[in-house]
């Protein structure tokens, strides 16, 4: 199946198109040899999610990432956005050492619209059967299933749980990679190691940010035995946000308790780390997999750690699953900011302002914890529809991972949500 | 003496259960009858049919051809195997494919076909139903 799914699929569609161009084909053997060889240089294949989210707070939006502007509850009853996509991918194999890959997906986008964007775009060099090189786009392996989490169809969930898989903005990278594998026993060792740099999107109150990582340098040690994997990654990078110049400019005009306020907590070109450590047990009947990640910076980004567990059964074409999730802040979401007292009325007024910017985004750091059960159901080849339910509790104070924040909203409390999707490959 | 009895007929039920499973063509591993393989675990077998390895124990280079999709014998193979539905195979392979890591094993035809190429190549490995296993080719037990 995934040979004629991935491998010929030009082929095979060209061939189903018209019955008459399947008989001549079959007629002239050669012109199938030509088309064979055709087919094995370029392949086209693809995947999408066509989803429906729903939330039981209207005062707020539920969505999937940080990258996304709206989603269910306050903008609308039921969202596609939160987990719809597709895209379409082109591997090329010009040599058996040289082959390049170009994916496109679109999805709903930082501005609202389902511009395509690229994905993957590079070229790899197999320098042996366990050893290539990569120059170009890659998707960065920062957890387990980064790299595959657009890919429904490969996963077990509606979606990677946001708690772990939300901590880190950076998810692609524009640079090289190489990866090294290594047979121990009957152990396999994968060591990829990534460096380059890449830019990030957001949305805001009205508009976008960008987030700029440099320096980028990413180790992942993958080990699997029968079963198991286990697999631990860690990161370093340099990120700038200009969003938030303004802010710590303003700190800097209050003398030298401003500035230090400004650089304890300013994005620019600032060290952020991550630590993520996985686990899985996969005999095939039944799974248990778990994940625990971690992002630490001297800076408003601060410290943030989140984990999973999730554990389900293959009982024939149905797939129920457990999962239980959580987000915590590891530093302070609150500041005493500058010191009001003995500055003139006017200043204290612009200096309370700064410390309460300050204090609100110190405070939209997310805690809480996430309790969802579903089902996969392989309900047709290539194809699984799942459903899933979702209890969010909030911690004390956040909003969580919700956006859109209206003023109704009432930290601190909890959320249910119902999605449903079908998850396709072609 | 009904006990012995009863023991001797569930006795004998179990024989002729044993005698059905192993005529359902039980699928074995292969190799060509040239290779210096004797035998080979089921997690290394599955390892290079999933693209987790590319060598032999030995550290030759180890080419998987599959058999056809949807065919018995390939089910049964990444079944027993791999513990992996067809379902499960593909969402393997698309992880796989749309992250760039590899690409599926060719596939043969027909099992005679996959039995000529795995005798002409030393390197290949692949499955067949046991009763398709004749001097070309030998099959790969457990160590």
């Amino acid at each position: 199946m995934p040979n004629n799914l991935f491998q010929r699929g030009i082929r095979c569609k060209a061939g189903v198109q018209t019955a008459a161009a399947l008989l001549v084909a079959l007629h002239v053997a050669d012109a199938v040899a030509d088309d064979d060889a055709a087919a094995r240089m370029f392949s086209f294949s693809g995947f999408g999610t066509f989803g429906l989210v729903h939330s039981s707070e209207q005062q707020a939006d539920f969505t999937s990432t940080i990258f996304k502007p709206n989603g269910a509850g306050y903008s609308r009853a039921w969202s596609a956005d939160v987990d719809s996509l597709i895209a379409g991918q082109v591997i090329a194999n010009f040599t058996p050492k040289v082959s390049a890959v170009l994916q496109v997906v679109s999805e709903q986008n930082y501005d609202n619209t389902y511009r395509p964007h690229v994905e993957w775009a590079n070229v790899k060099y197999q320098f042996t059967p366990d050893f290539s090189a990569r120059i170009g786009r890659t998707a960065l392996p920062v957890f387990m299933l980064t790299d595959s989490r657009l890919i429904g169809y490969a996963n077990p969930w509606v979606r990677p749980p946001i708690e772990l898989y939300g901590l880190s903005s950076i998810t692609s990278n524009d640079g090289v990679d190489a990866s090294y594998r290594l047979a121990l026993g009957s152990a396999i060792n994968t060591v990829q190691v990534s460096a380059g740099q890449t830019d990030f999107r957001f949305p805001t109150a009205g508009g976008s940010g960008v987030g700029h990582a440099r320096d980028l340098a990413w180790f992942v040690d993958t080990f699997e035995r029968g079963f198991t994997t286990l697999r631990v990654s860690y990161g370093e990078t340099r990120v700038t946000v200009p969003l938030y110049a303004p802010l710590f400019d303003a700190f800097r005009e209050f003398g030298p308790e401003g500035t230090a306020i400004a650089d304890k907590y300013d994005v620019n070109r600032r060290l952020v780390r991550f630590l993520g450590l996985g686990a899985s047990y996969d005999p095939g009947t039944w799974f248990v997999m778990g994940e625990w990640g971690d992002i630490d910076s001297d800076s408003i980004i601060g410290d943030n750690s989140g984990w999973y567990v999730s554990s389900g059964y293959r009982f024939g074409k149905f797939t129920p699953y457990v999962t239980f999730a959580a987000r915590r802040a590891d530093s302070t979401t609150s500041d005493p900011g500058l010191t009001l007292a003995g500055l003139p009325p006017v200043l204290a007024g612009t200096a309370g302002a700064l410390n309460a910017s300050l204090n609100s985004q110190l405070g939209t750091r997310v805690v809480q914890n996430t309790l969802s059960i579903g089902s996969r159901w392989d309900f047709t080849k290539n194809a699984a529809l799942k459903l899933q339910l979702e209890h969010t509790r909030h911690g004390a104070g956040s909003a969580g991972t919700l956006i859109n924040v209206q003023p109704g909203f009432q930290p601190g409390g909890g959320v249910n949500v119902i999605s449903a999707t079908i998850d396709f490959v072609f | 003496m009904p006990i012995t009895s009863r023991l001797a007929s569930s006795i004998a039920g179990f024989a002729l259960a044993l005698a059905a499973s192993a005529a359902s063509a039980e699928v074995v591993a292969v190799v060509s009858a040239k290779s210096p393989l004797s035998s080979l675990s089921k997690n290394e077998v599955a390892d290079i049919f999933l693209g987790k390895a590319s060598r032999f124990p030995d550290g030759s280079t180890a080419v998987p051809i599959d058999q056809a999709e949807g065919s018995a014998v390939r089910e049964e193979f990444y079944l027993k195997f791999a513990g992996k539905s067809p379902a499960q195979l593909t969402a393997h392979w698309s992880k796989i494919i749309f992250t760039g890591r590899g690409q599926p094993p060719r596939i043969a035809s027909t099992s005679a076909e996959l039995k000529r190429l795995i005798a002409e190549n030393p390197g290949a490995i692949g499955y067949l139903e046991q009763n398709m296993v004749d001097g070309s080719v030998k099959a790969l037990p457990p160590p």
